[in-house]
């Protein structure tokens, strides 16, 4: 093939794309053109900021989960949520989870919901159901130690802070109890706790406040299991018997006890695996020797399994059911179950078996779950701001046609050419992809029309360096476009770079911007060195 | 015909210290006015479609009772205002409602709810892409222009990586000094938005630096690196028009994103235009004179 048949063929394919393209994007196809219907079908995904609606974010709890099944459960916690959700009815509800440091969030999208109240009561009240076998009370984790390490030290930093501003002579002690005492039983009362004598109090909080005078603030930081303590004795009296008896106020900074508080009830049991995730129905039953009200479960094929390896190897043993972070019945295992079946037997009254079962069938939650952000967009609100991007996306793209065309006369025609292939594509990636396009991701797009840009202006400056060197023809464009090619090769790598940090790292808005500005980027590669070349070889005389 | 730029690079640094050193200044006094996607808080836009608002204690006395810590009431046009307060729970939001509906039937436009927690991971993140951002250009500009090293002396792509960050961290500067600024006189929040403007601004700056040391490099290649400070001056000759076409046209393209987006887009497109000016200024006045940096020419 000579080479002016070659640059014929790839003028063809990128007439092929570039109507490709323009026949994906317009919104309505005609029905003659082959294919209409797929092509009509392609819609834009605006993000909620454009058409309106809600978003929430919840943080999940999965401390008491082995590292390797977190992502499972908070997969199974996102499933329930999206059945939940599309019991509720919400058209394209978009629920995805989301992971930063060793946390798992739960975003929930519902475009264009008006009842956000039910849908966040709805989520909100949905329980968690979990199945513990008992095991050796778990260990922190060494991560885990250095985090409440941390957390102490601080708190002492706060406590000596605050010691200081009491022992001031000014010092109102019971206003700073107010402001900084973490003791919810004493903070109101300006720290006040009242008369007491001794062996009422942990030791070395006592110890402390006895030694102090009459209307003396401790000079140090009293340090107890709750935490550090600045005391103030403010009277004291004999009782009848001969009794000493102080009256003294405190402020208390807490500290986190670097071992596993075994009253917890969560910490001596340990997970299973098998939780509301695999539960497949539950309703109200009458069973026992008095016919109590309790509910019976029965599980999906892999909860099946996994009860009955859990009944297998606790025989003789209890297993607890864990009811929103509560064990509601803890029953020892008689025998392995094989059915799939189980009985939750509480002292339930029919009533509240009846609640139960009903909320268990409408879904059970893996892990407990907490409303972080809540974000809600007006529908007028989103329809203002599409209608506004959309004309500064037009007219973005006119303003750097017209400067190109003044700029560089005929290649600024070529470039607008290429530029309009450019959008054309970037539009047709948004609907196929699909792209969910927010504000952010928009400016994303026009700031990559910059990017374009350059890639078009650092070959045209080229090329007229090669006419001033004195070359001519088609070496002119060849050259032109070899020369720049460094500069625009090193330049979008590093934005490319950029971008993918931000996909990778950013969250939601942040990350939308990245994508587009990456796309728009890879795209202008290829509008810029194949199809303005093309042109250029084409139709430059 | 050629300008003498580089050797005027004393000028240049000059001015782009006091640029720096007022940012700096502005960052140390007045900080940043935080969003509350750092924070944590609430935001709630509402509008009165059938009464008129022209006061906003009006608003601050049905909240009354309702307690809301740290509540700041903006009037928004003659019938809209802006709420700012602690995050709070669907239950309060819920209420607060019913007391707005007191003053007539009110239409909640935007409501914005979150938990510090959100704030924190925000702050992390943002500080990791930017460190990460920086390194990556850094390792890829050293690489990039390896062949300099061969040709040139042991480490002397490092030294053009490094210039590239000096850049970036002057244009990162004079972006933080200007949402200081804005902060503080226009109450222009800092927000991911904010975020977002930096991390591009960032990409763009290295985009504009790696042009001229482009052709820093290519003259170097092909004429040698014996009178450096006349190799770097030509270069940046050369690239001048495509500085002077290039740069005004971007900001006009976000010019008209600033004109036709809303309050906050407008803001995010005004820091924009601001960095990608200075990211072209730095690559002069920084980026290219630092490679002169302690040295007349090279043997």
């Amino acid at each position: 093939m000579s080479q002016s048949n070659k640059n014929w063929t790839l003028f063809i394919v990128i007439v092929l794309i570039t109507i490709f393209c323009l026949l994906v994007d317009i919104p309505r196809v005609p029905s003659w053109v082959p294919f209409s219907r797929w092509f009509t079908k392609q819609k834009i995904h605006l993000g909620l900021d454009l058409q309106g609606g809600t978003q929430l974010i919840y943080q999940t709890d999965t401390s008491n989960i082995p590292d390797d099944q977190r992502s499972a459960a908070v997969e199974g916690a996102r499933d329930v949520i999206e059945r939940r959700v599309n019991f509720f009815g919400v058209s394209e509800p978009l629920i995805h989870t989301a992971k930063a440091a060793n946390e798992w969030k739960i975003v929930v999208e519902l475009p264009g919901i008006k009842n956000v109240k039910d849908a966040i009561k709805m989520i909100g009240e949905t329980p968690i159901l979990e199945f513990r076998e008992q095991g050796a009370p778990k260990q922190l984790t060494s991560q885990e130690k250095k985090d409440r390490e941390n957390y102490n030290k601080k708190a002492e930093q706060r406590a000596n802070d605050i010691l200081k501003k009491a022992l001031r002579p000014d010092a109102d002690f019971a206003a700073l109890a107010k402001q900084y005492s973490e003791d919810d039983g004493s903070k109101a009362q300006g720290g006040d706790l009242g008369w007491f004598g001794k062996d009422a109090m942990i030791q070395e909080f006592e110890k402390a406040a006895f030694a102090l005078k009459k209307g003396e603030t401790s000079k140090q930081l009293v340090e107890t299991s709750f935490g550090y303590h600045i005391i103030k004795k403010i009277d004291e009296r004999k009782t009848v018997d001969g009794k000493e008896e102080i009256m003294a106020s405190h402020i208390l900074i807490k500290t986190q006890s670097l071992e596993i508080d075994l009253s917890d009830p969560q910490s001596q049991w340990q997970y299973t695996g098998l939780t509301g995730k695999q539960l497949k129905s539950a309703q109200m039953t009458f069973g026992g020797d008095t016919n109590e009200p309790e509910v019976s479960l029965e599980f999906n094929e892999e909860g099946t399994r996994l009860f009955s390896e859990i009944t297998q190897r606790n025989v003789g043993k209890p297993v607890a059911i864990f009811l929103d972070g509560v064990p509601i019945s803890v029953p020892t295992v008689r025998e392995t179950i094989t059915g799939g079946k189980a009985v939750i037997s509480g002292d339930f009254n029919i009533k509240e078996a009846k609640e139960l079962s009903q909320r268990l069938s409408a879904g059970a939650l893996p892990v407990a779950i907490q409303l972080v952000s809540q974000q809600n967009i007006g529908p007028s609100l989103g329809r203002l701001s599409v209608n506004k991007s959309f004309v500064a996306g037009v007219i973005g793209l006119l303003v750097v046609m017209i400067f190109m065309i003044v700029f560089y006369g005929f290649y600024g025609v070529i470039a607008s050419i290429a530029l309009l292939i450019y959008a054309l594509i970037n539009m047709a990636i948004y609907k196929l992809l699909p792209v969910t396009l927010t504000l952010s991701a928009i400016a994303g797009f026009i700031i990559s029309l910059g990017m374009a840009v350059d890639a078009n202006v650092l070959i045209f400056e080229r090329i007229k360096d090669e006419k001033r060197a004195g070359k001519f023809g088609e070496t002119v464009i060849n050259d032109g476009f070899r020369h720049a090619w460094t500069a625009i090769r090193d330049s979008n790598a590093t934005t490319l770079i950029t971008c993918a940090i931000l996909y990778y790292f950013g969250s939601g808005l942040v990350r939308g911007f990245g994508l587009t500005l990456g796309l728009g980027v890879l795209t202008s590669l290829f509008t810029a060195i194949t199809v303005s070349r093309n042109l250029l070889k084409l139709f430059n005389k | 015909m050629f300008y003498k730029i580089i050797q005027k690079r004393k000028i240049f640094l000059t001015i782009s210290g006091v640029i720096i050193l007022i940012s700096l200044v502005a960052w140390i006094i007045w900080g940043l006015k935080l969003g509350i996607d750092f924070t944590g808080g609430t935001i709630m836009e509402i509008r009165y479609p059938s009464v008129k608002i022209d006061n906003n204690q009006l608003i601050i006395d049905q909240l009354n009772d309702l307690k809301l810590e740290n509540l700041t009431v903006q009037l928004a046009g003659y019938d809209g205002a802006i709420m700012r307060f602690k995050d709070i729970n669907e239950e309060t939001h819920q209420k607060i409602l019913t007391a707005l509906n007191k003053i007539g039937a009110v239409e909640e436009i935007s409501f914005q709810s979150m938990g510090p927690m959100i704030g924190r991971e925000l702050t992390n993140k943002a500080r990791w892409s930017v460190i990460l951002a920086t390194l990556c250009i850094l390792f890829y500009v050293a690489w990039s222009f390896r062949k300099l090293s061969k040709v040139i002396k042991q480490g002397e792509s490092w030294r053009y990586g490094f210039g590239a960050i000096l850049a970036l961290a002057h244009d990162i500067i004079v972006m933080i000094g200007f949402y200081a600024l804005m902060g503080h006189f226009r109450h222009v929040e800092f927000n991911s938005l904010a975020i977002t403007a930096i991390l591009t601004v960032l990409g763009y700056s290295v985009n504009d630096t790696i042009v001229i040391y482009d052709r820093i490099r290519e003259n170097i290649l092909t004429r040698g690196g014996r009178n450096l400070e006349e190799v770097i001056n030509l270069s940046i000759n050369e690239t001048i028009t495509r500085s002077f076409g290039t740069t005004p046209i971007t900001i006009f393209a976000i010019l008209a994103v600033a004109l036709f987006g809303g309050a906050s887009t407008r803001d995010f497109a005004f820091a924009m235009a601001i960095g990608v000016t200075t990211g072209a200024w730095s690559s002069v006045s920084i980026a290219a004179s630092f490679l002169l940096f302690n040295r007349k020419g090279l043997k």
